[in-house]
């Protein structure tokens, strides 16, 4: 039986757990979730995910949910038959992979996340006027983090030195500023970091993800 | 050579790794920064957290940031020494365990951390509370809860044993109750009642308590 993932086929959240499904090598059923008010059913919350949210992940009988748990899973379960080490087994390396993950949902994720709101939400989809002042803001605030990224990444390709799960992570919210906003200069301006996304956004598994 | 814990011990991410090693029955130095231009000086910027943050963890040549990284490490490396699981070797287990790590971070910390900034945190700058941004954030974590409270319906602990996710949830819910007068959020729901007073009993098992 196919792996199956439900959720909705554009957002960060689903193409974080297809990245990996597809670092990994994985084939897998995308049930597709066109409509929210299927998410909120009784039997949804009930056996899916009990916030009502997706994407959920059915492995066999296993059903799990939250992306980054998701993703979790299948690197503990499938990792040894790949080609690729998402989060080493030695505890100090891992830990560093850790480390830098935890940076991605700390520092990195919630300007980029401001910004590819009110560019893709707001403008594009609704059809609104953007708020600049927030993503003012926003913009001065990744460029703060970014110097620093800068000089993470001087003498090395990648986060830890090798490719690993929290370069996967940071990997998506970079592709939604380039492909959906005029604020890419924000990586290309700085040498380590324009690299490092190059890098990123040329691997197999992120070219058919982000097709 | 001791582990060291660089960090304060009043807040929440300083404490998630002390009751971390506590609960791995580990023992260690607490260097304990008070002044926050310590962590902004070029030597901790370049050999500590890039980003100037606490707490750290030096164990032996080894140095790791960012607090759920740390307690990661520590159960990675020690947990098989300790008398307690806090990630289940079986991996479907400890997928789920995973999952209530997400929700702490994703719904659970959030509106309580507003609720903090502006009942503790404010306060003591002597700056105005919002009282908008507390109503709004009390709402948010109430309809948190009431997903707890059917999740932990007959379970004292979110994935059934307790687990490091029990105690990611720990400082934020101590400190609601200590600091704040927010506590009720807690209370009125019988099985998040329970599982709190479950945690929170072991919580003053630690030496460090508020």
């Amino acid at each position: 039986m196919a792996i199956k993932l439900i959720g909705f086929p554009q957002p960060p959240n689903t193409l974080r757990v297809v990245l990996t499904l597809n670092e990994l090598g994985l084939p897998f059923e995308l049930e597709p979730v066109t409509d929210i008010q299927t998410i909120k059913t009784e039997d949804f919350i009930a056996n899916k995910h009990p916030f009502g949210k997706v994407p959920v992940l059915i492995d066999g009988d296993f059903v799990i949910h939250e992306s980054r748990a998701i993703c979790r899973y299948l690197i503990s379960k499938y990792q040894k038959d790949a080609k690729v080490v998402l989060i080493p087994d030695d505890p100090n390396k891992a830990a560093i992979v850790e480390q830098y993950l935890s940076y991605e949902t700390a520092y990195y994720d919630p300007p980029l996340t401001k910004i590819v709101y009110q560019e893709l939400v707001i403008k594009n989809f609704l059809g609104k006027p953007i708020d600049e002042a927030v993503v003012k803001q926003a913009l001065e605030e990744i460029e703060k983090v970014l110097d620093i990224y800068e000089k993470i990444l001087e003498g090395k390709d990648y986060l830890t030195g090798e490719y690993s799960f929290a370069d996967l992570l940071h990997a998506g919210c970079a592709q939604y500023i380039y492909a959906d906003t005029a604020h890419s200069y924000i990586f290309e301006k700085r040498p380590n970091v324009k690299r490092w996304i190059a890098n990123l956004r040329n691997r197999d598994a992120f070219k058919k993800t982000y097709a | 050579m001791a582990i060291k814990l660089i960090g304060y011990a009043q807040t929440l991410h300083t404490r998630r790794v002390i009751l971390t090693l506590n609960e791995l029955g580990l023992s260690y130095e607490l260097e304990a920064i008070t002044e926050i231009q310590t962590t902004r000086t070029e030597e901790f910027l370049a050999n500590k957290h890039p980003f100037g943050k606490i707490p750290v963890l030096c164990d032996g040549d080894f140095t790791v940031n960012e607090s759920r990284a740390i307690c990661r490490y520590l159960v990675s490396k020690y947990q098989k020494d300790a008398k307690i699981v806090l990630i289940p070797n079986d991996i479907n287990k400890a997928s789920l365990v995973e999952q209530y790590i997400s929700y702490e971070l994703s719904y659970f910390d959030p509106p309580l951390t507003k609720i903090l900034i502006q009942e503790v945190f404010n306060k003591r700058k002597g700056e105005p509370t919002d009282e908008a941004v507390v109503k709004q954030a009390r709402e948010e974590i109430e309809k948190v809860l009431d997903v707890y409270d059917k999740i932990l319906v007959g379970k004292d602990y979110l994935n059934g044993e307790y687990s490091l996710a029990d105690l990611f949830h720990i400082p934020c819910a101590h400190y609601i109750c200590t600091a704040t007068p927010h506590g009720d959020v807690f209370d009125k729901r019988p099985n998040v009642k329970r599982w709190l007073n479950n945690l929170r009993n072991r919580e003053l098992m630690s030496p460090y308590t508020i």
